[in-house]
């Protein structure tokens, strides 16, 4: 009877979201107090700002069918809104999440509209070439922006590293807390039945413009603070040499939410976890990977291959295959042993 | 500026064009018989590029052999995604086959290295000195046009290849084949076509086509590494979404296009307006936009063929 | 420019709409908070009958004799091991199992002796007569709020200066509509009423346009001309040609489609609370943090379809992903979708397609009942000759996008021109 009221309570996204914060709060205490080192949890927090992305792209992915590679440009804009907001104007965190807030709202608005008329591959190459825009845009700009970690302040506190932890850890959480609920509501059905079917969504009263602008709004939104933690949380980035606002990293994150199964959040986070988790997390610390990096990117992407080949449901499919046949054996063994009318 | 200055510079595009135009026309071929988009094309060019070059550099073997080579690596990895990997996957859907290409541009990265030792390199700097001049200087219009000579083997290269294949598709049983399987797959099989042969094959001349392009770019004085394809080849998306991609004519016109709009963009900074100079540092980004524009005017592409719904 | 403008623009005619939108809305509420109020009581009773008591003490005695059951083959398994006799274990086991059995005897009989006077149970009727206060209240807040609508769109009625009219029986007029294809004239000139409440029937061999004429009405196609009037919600005729393809449903014209269109990846009550989507008047906001707001409109909404699926008799299928499903059940789940728009005029694209006889004989029972008791018109395209001369009070049919023939099914078969379009010129036909 308990068991039963513990796993219906388990089924709740809250207490699911709850449980996760709680278990990162530890680690992040445990690397305070010594116990593991820095570097893992510093690139928990950095995997949590991809999963951050990740999951916007989801929804638009997973829920409204639509595929876009502009990810790596609207990170950028987040990064450069926070870039300037707090270290050109001297402003706090909370004016550079209201800036990159209404400049990503404008840009999804813009992409949405582009949804309407350019749809499938084409939109997905289209958005390539925007973010290609933003990269060149941003770029002819500033070629390296970088915050004092004097200006990355909260509320007037100045956030070091595990400060900026918290920041990206309770942003990941209220993310997906609202995302999941918007899931599991009118706007998230429309958004599957808009996936579909265009038409039968239209003849059912779903407005396939105000949906996708919202779905692109969304993501937009979502990657936009991610550049917007990153800057929180790494404080510089070089454009003209980093990949963070190349095509790979829309790949990459287009491969997360895959790999992790298109429609579940947390398999959405799972994927971000393997694409960037693992070689900044485990990898990274094995000393032959160290001597061989290149050895890192080759299993990051055998691992992708591998996954997707084997496993198009992604990492919740596989997961929950191997729940069923788990429990079907352990049915057996209890058949084995007690008979058949026990089990 | 003058005639002669304007039109050098729009020559200097040439070899630019015909990488972007073969790589397109490989995107656009691995797209019509697989409907997926192959983000692996630039580093399997790479990595034959990367062959071609150790042949020539550390072996002496003449360029066109060590191409030969090369576009053979580009051949093997073309039949393992498509043979190996693809068809043994569990109903793997355009999207999936795309994150397995991603997969494998990270396999194909951290492969160069462990392989090539040095992640960066020269390869062709020696493939025209000694012998004749790399120049060719024509008296035009009053000034002297100054023509390289890899441009033009390179545009001679690429006008034949494309025109062969472009016949082949046309007249041959094989591209009446590639025709109907890109048409339709399921029908195609069902009127006797092998549409996985055909599959296979143009999976094959995409990455070989991928690595002509990648050494033709190379022997322009571009320095080799794992990534310097990529720039070719968003612009051959971009190419290919511009021209579109119903047709296969359609993408190498785009491609053709970018370059040239690029250069013609790039003639702004010698108008006589004030600031006018810091218009090439936007070249890319007015470029891309016009190509944005014309792509929401014409959402099917300057050459493509609207397509009726149905409900 | 304008176009975007155009997209951006609500579309129709505002105000009317609005307000006898909000009125059905209402009434709906009304509905289901009394369906709900009759529904809710039964519940604690039910749980409380002997039988269901007994039937909860069967399931802990089943788990105890299977504890039992476990003990003792834990105590043989040791007794094979460590060598021993397991008479013992067996004995236990016996026991034990009498025990529980001897107790759940007793526990049914208690039942019965006792059950006559506990039955009342007036202690745990207490909240379910709270909640009928309650509910109660909320009935006459919505009571005054749908009076003071019916005051108010009788005002917009009385101001608004409708520039159409149509005759109070008509529920749907097309005049001379057209819809080329370049040069393919689809339909040309199509002229038709349809009246209200009857169920309305399009024939016309293969070919003929009919699904042409549905996604023009339905908006789906843009009528390159013509007009089609429809008599909208709050009684103003409206002009469908204003409307966009998704706010065609406000007015109550919902539709089925040819080739199947439900959605796979969701379960069967999801598609139908998908059709109820534009009866939810919560906010983007509402709906990211779950206010109690969604969460009331949601179980309303949810009782709602689980009513209309009892209607479709598809109750055993609500948590069914509709991938897979047969494919009657499929054009079913169609229907049931579209009765939960709050419909006034139901547009059916072949329904008997792909039905096997006893299945369209059920499909006609269905339409006609949906016709009544919903109190909706139907129009129908169907080749099934039988179906449409066995329902339809009207039937048109057409043949290269011209009108053919109008009126009653008799006077439909006996006219020349459809016999010479379905049979051919020839005399021996």
């Amino acid at each position: 009877m308990k068991m039963h009221k513990l796993r219906r309570l388990m089924s709740v996204p809250l207490t699911q979201i709850i449980l996760f914060a709680a278990l990162m709060t530890a680690l992040q205490l445990l690397s305070m107090a010594g116990l593991i080192p820095n570097s893992f949890t510093y690139a928990i927090g950095s995997t949590l700002i991809y999963a951050i992305v990740a999951i916007g792209f989801c929804l638009l992915l997973g829920y409204s069918g639509l595929a876009s590679l502009g990810t790596a440009g609207f990170i950028g804009v987040g990064a450069y809104a926070a870039y300037y907001v707090m270290e050109s104007f001297g402003m706090p965190y909370i004016a550079a999440l209201a800036v990159t807030l209404a400049i990503s709202v404008a840009i999804g608005v813009a992409v949405g509209f582009i949804s309407l008329r350019v749809e499938g591959l084409y939109l997905a190459i289209l958005t390539l070439g925007l973010s290609e825009i933003l990269r060149n845009l941003l770029m002819a700009v500033q070629a390296t922006i970088k915050i004092d970690i004097s200006n990355a302040r909260l509320f007037g506190v100045q956030l070091n590293d595990s400060g900026a932890y918290m920041l990206v850890l309770v942003t990941f959480s209220l993310l997906v807390w609202l995302t999941s609920n918007l899931i599991d509501s009118p706007t998230g059905r429309a958004m599957l039945a808009m996936k579909n079917s265009t038409s039968a969504a239209q003849a059912m009263g779903v407005s396939l413009m105000k949906h996708r602008l919202l779905a692109f709004v969304i993501s937009t939104v979502f990657a936009a603070i991610g550049g917007l933690l990153y800057m929180m949380y790494v404080r510089v980035m070089t454009t003209s040499v980093s990949t963070l606002l190349t095509m790979t990293t829309s790949l990459n994150i287009l491969g997360a939410v895959i790999i992790g199964g298109a429609k579940s959040l947390w398999g959405t986070t799972l994927g971000a976890f393997i694409v960037y988790g693992i070689q900044s997390m485990f990898l990274s610390k094995i000393p032959f990977f160290q001597k061989n990096p290149a050895f890192i990117t080759m299993l990051t992407g055998l691992l992708i291959v591998v996954v997707v080949m084997f496993f198009p449901g992604g990492l919740t499919q596989f997961l929950s295959g191997i729940k069923a046949k788990l429990q079907r054996s352990f049915r057996k063994v209890r058949e084995d042993i007690y008979g058949k009318d026990l089990g | 500026m003058t005639l002669p200055f304007a039109l050098m510079m729009l020559l200097g595009q040439l070899v630019n064009m015909c990488v972007t135009a073969l790589a397109a026309f490989a995107v656009t071929m691995v797209f019509r018989t697989s409907t997926t988009t192959n983000f692996a094309q630039g580093s399997v060019a790479a990595l034959g590029c990367y062959y071609t070059a150790e042949l020539f550099g550390k072996y002496g073997v003449p360029v066109y052999l060590g191409l030969i080579a090369g576009m053979l690596v580009g051949v093997l990895c073309g039949l393992f995604i498509d043979i190996v990997i693809f068809r043994n996957g569990k109903s793997v859907n355009p999207v999936g086959k795309q994150i397995i290409t991603m997969g494998l541009v990270s396999i194909i990265f951290g492969g160069i290295p462990l392989r090539f030792g040095n992640p960066e390199r020269v390869p062709f700097e020696s493939l025209y000195r000694g012998k004749e001049a790399a120049n060719i200087i024509v008296d035009f219009a009053g000034g002297k046009l100054v023509v390289s000579r890899h441009a033009l083997i390179c545009l001679g290269v690429t006008v034949a290849v494309l025109a062969a294949l472009f016949l082949l598709l046309k007249f041959s049983k094989w591209g009446l084949a590639v025709r109907a399987t890109a048409s339709n797959e399921f029908t195609a099989e069902l009127m006797g076509i092998n549409s996985h042969a055909i599959t296979a094959i143009s999976w094959a001349l995409a990455c070989a086509l991928g690595v002509l392009a990648a050494v033709m770019y190379a022997g322009n004085g571009t320095a080799i590494t794992a990534s310097f394809m990529t720039t070719i080849q968003v612009n051959a998306f971009l190419a290919c979404i511009l021209g579109g991609f119903s047709t296969f004519y359609g993408p190498v016109v785009g491609a053709v296009c970018i370059p040239l709009v690029s250069t013609l963009v790039s003639f702004l900074q010698y108008l006589p307006i004030e600031g006018a100079a810091a218009i090439s540092r936007w070249n890319m980004v007015i470029v891309y936009v016009l190509l944005m524009i014309v792509i929401l005017i014409k959402p099917q592409g300057l050459l493509g063929k609207p397509v009726a719904k149905k409900v | 420019m304008a176009r975007i403008w155009d997209k951006l623009r609500p579309s129709g005619s505002g105000k009317l709409l609005r307000l006898s939108q909000e009125y059905d809305r209402l009434r709906r509420e009304l509905e289901d908070l009394e369906a709900e109020a009759e529904a809710r009581p039964a519940e604690p009773q039910r749980n409380k009958t002997g039988a269901d008591r007994l039937q909860r003490y069967d399931a802990r005695a089943y788990m105890a004799k299977r504890a039992a059951n476990h003990a003792a083959a834990k105590a043989i398994f040791r007794a094979v091991r460590e060598g021993g006799s397991f008479d013992e274990a067996l004995r236990t086991q016996e026991k034990k199992l009498a025990r529980i059995e001897d107790k759940r005897r007793a526990f049914a009989a208690r039942l019965e002796r006792g059950g006559a006077e506990r039955k009342p149970a007036p202690a745990k009727q207490k909240p379910s007569a709270e909640r009928v206060k309650r509910t109660a209240a909320e009935k006459a807040a919505l009571e005054k709020k749908l009076a003071a609508l019916e005051t108010r769109i009788a005002r917009a009625k009385g101001s608004g200066h409708s520039r159409i009219s149509l005759p109070d029986d008509v529920a749907l007029r097309v005049r001379g509509l057209k819809m080329y294809f370049g040069g393919l004239k689809a339909v040309d000139d199509l002229s038709f009423d349809v009246k209200k409440g009857e169920i309305f029937g399009l024939i016309g061999p293969n070919g003929a346009g009919k699904t042409t004429v549905f996604n023009c009405i339905t908006r789906f196609y843009n009528a390159t001309g013509g007009d089609m009037h429809f008599s909208g919600r709050g009684g103003e005729a409206v002009d469908l040609r204003d409307f966009r393809v998704h706010d065609v449903i406000l007015h109550g014209i919902v539709r089925t489609f040819q080739n199947v269109e439900v959605i796979r990846e969701v379960t069967v009550l999801e598609n139908l609370l998908i059709a109820g989507h534009r009866g939810y008047g919560s906010s983007l906001v509402a709906q990211a943090l779950h206010l109690p707001v969604l969460k009331k409109e949601e179980r309303l909404m949810r009782e709602r379809a689980l009513r209309v699926l009892e209607f479709m008799g598809l109750t055993e299928y609500k948590d069914w992903y509709a991938f897979g499903l047969p494919y009657g059940v499929l054009k079913r789940i169609e229907i049931a979708r579209t009765l939960m728009c709050d419909p006034r005029l139901i547009i059916l694209d072949e329904p008997a397609a792909g039905l096997n006889d006893t299945e369209t004989a059920e499909l006609a029972q269905l339409i006609r009942r949906i016709n009544k008791e919903y109190d909706c018109t139907i129009l129908l395209v169907e080749h099934d000759m039988g179906l449409v001369m066995d329902i339809c009070d009207t039937v048109c049919a057409i043949s290269f996008g011209k009108l053919l023939a109008i009126g009653t099914t008799e006077q439909v078969q006996a006219d020349r021109n459809v016999q010479t379009a379905y049979l051919g010129a020839s005399e021996e036909a």
